[in-house]
């Protein structure tokens, strides 16, 4: 049970959390900064967008997504442990909880959440800013864009999610 | 004019396709401006926009001939060679050119910190000082939404002028503020000019085109639309 809510459960909850919370508003925002000429701003200064707009944006929510799995995590052992506690289900004896809990995670299961919650981030975001940055020159292209955006993020996140569990333990 | 190797921009034989309904095309361009040129381009109210400054920094493909910028041709220079050779092109933008996600003033001062290694401080002093320059009590501070069309008009000849810059594209520098910023502007160009930078000013202002203190060294009409021919006007100085 441990093992999977710390390495398959959260990195795919975290990462469709962070696609629909962040992965539309980068989209929407670069989508409506391109048909307001600001994307032509940047260019025209000699300031490339992928580098100003795009990479910060990738590395953020790479970094955030990150923290929000261990979070994530933490969270649900920390309230798994209260209820079983305050329920009578479970030991009230929190150094043996924590003991299971750190027995129970290996050291691939590190490497695996690392790798589900990092790769996805990295992937949904730049997915996410290259659909708002691919809008021509109409509004209505934004929703269309960031719709599709999304699409290509969850189906990265499932994809990305399932490779590394294939290559981490078969 | 010069030899063609000294000019700063150089348009030769250039064909822009009109690409939609706000941008007209160009046909058959040959224009050079050489360090301390000013060239003005006139163009009729009813006309849509030319993308004359967008083909000056290489932001529109030409269908025919090249347009080159210190002598290299924007299509065939690499990407980061273009970044380099944009930072050292001021522009007054037609229509909103603002980042919303930043203050006016770093709006201001954003090509300087990037391509230049001068410090934050140094380059404020300088635009604070063109902003007492065009008539603004000094750097403008907070949000682009924020604060007024006419300062953001005047910020916006402030970026346009900071940095030791070769090349200064002015599109429609004076709209709404012409009374407040034609004498500074005229000043502004003229030093730059005296510096060896080239300045291409595009207005349809005919006040502007007809101030007898702008001393430009070539004067164009833009002629019919939506691929417009631009002509040298006789009464260049």
């Amino acid at each position: 049970m441990v093992a999977v809510v710390a390495r398959e459960l959260s990195p795919v909850l975290i990462g469709i959390v962070v696609i629909v919370r962040s992965g539309s508003a980068m989209a929407t925002e670069l989508g409506i900064m391109k048909i307001g000429g600001r994307v032509h701003v940047l260019e025209a200064q000699g300031i490339s967008p992928f580098i100003y707009l795009v990479m910060p944006r990738v590395l953020a929510a790479a970094v955030s997504t990150f923290c929000l799995t261990i979070i994530f995590i933490l969270v649900a052992f920390v309230s798994g442990y209260l209820f079983g506690a305050t329920v009578g289900t479970g030991s009230r004896d929190l150094p043996l909880f924590a003991d299971t809990v750190s027995r129970a995670v290996r050291p691939k299961d590190v490497l695996a959440i690392l790798s589900k919650s990092i790769l996805p981030g990295l992937y949904a975001s730049a997915s996410c800013c290259i659909g708002g940055l691919s809008v021509g020159g109409s509004l209505t292209e934004v929703p269309q864009a960031t719709q599709r955006a999304l699409v290509r993020s969850v189906a990265g996140l499932f994809v990305i999610s399932t490779v590394v569990s294939f290559l981490t333990y078969l | 004019m010069m030899n063609e190797s000294t000019d700063i921009l150089r348009f030769h034989d250039v064909t822009i396709a009109p690409d939609s309904d706000r941008e007209s095309g160009i046909s058959s361009l040959n224009l050079s401006l050489s360090p301390g040129d000013l060239t003005v381009v006139l163009w009729e109210k009813e006309q849509v926009r030319i993308p004359l400054a967008d083909a000056a920094e290489g932001l529109v493909s030409p269908l025919r001939g090249t347009v080159s910028f210190l002598g290299e041709d924007w299509q065939k220079m690499a990407a980061n060679r273009v970044a380099a050779q944009r930072g050292k092109i001021g522009r007054v933008f037609e229509g909103e050119s603002w980042l919303s996600d930043l203050d006016v003033d770093q709006n201001i001062t954003l090509a300087q910190r990037h391509h230049t290694r001068r410090a934050v401080k140094e380059i404020e002093v300088e635009a604070t000082h063109l902003c007492r320059v065009f008539g603004l009590p000094g750097l403008p501070r907070g949000r682009p939404s924020n604060v007024r069309w006419q300062d953001l008009q005047k910020a916006a000849c402030v970026r346009a002028f900071l940095g030791a810059l070769i090349l200064i594209l002015l599109e429609n520098p004076t709209v709404g503020i012409y009374t407040d910023v034609i004498a500074p502007l005229i000043n502004t160009v003229r030093e730059a000019c005296e510096r060896g930078a080239a300045v291409l000013w595009t207005t349809n202002e005919l006040q502007v085109w007809n101030n007898p203190e702008l001393s430009a060294t070539a004067r164009w009409r833009v002629l019919g639309s939506p691929t417009c021919v631009m002509e040298e006007a006789r009464e260049a100085t």
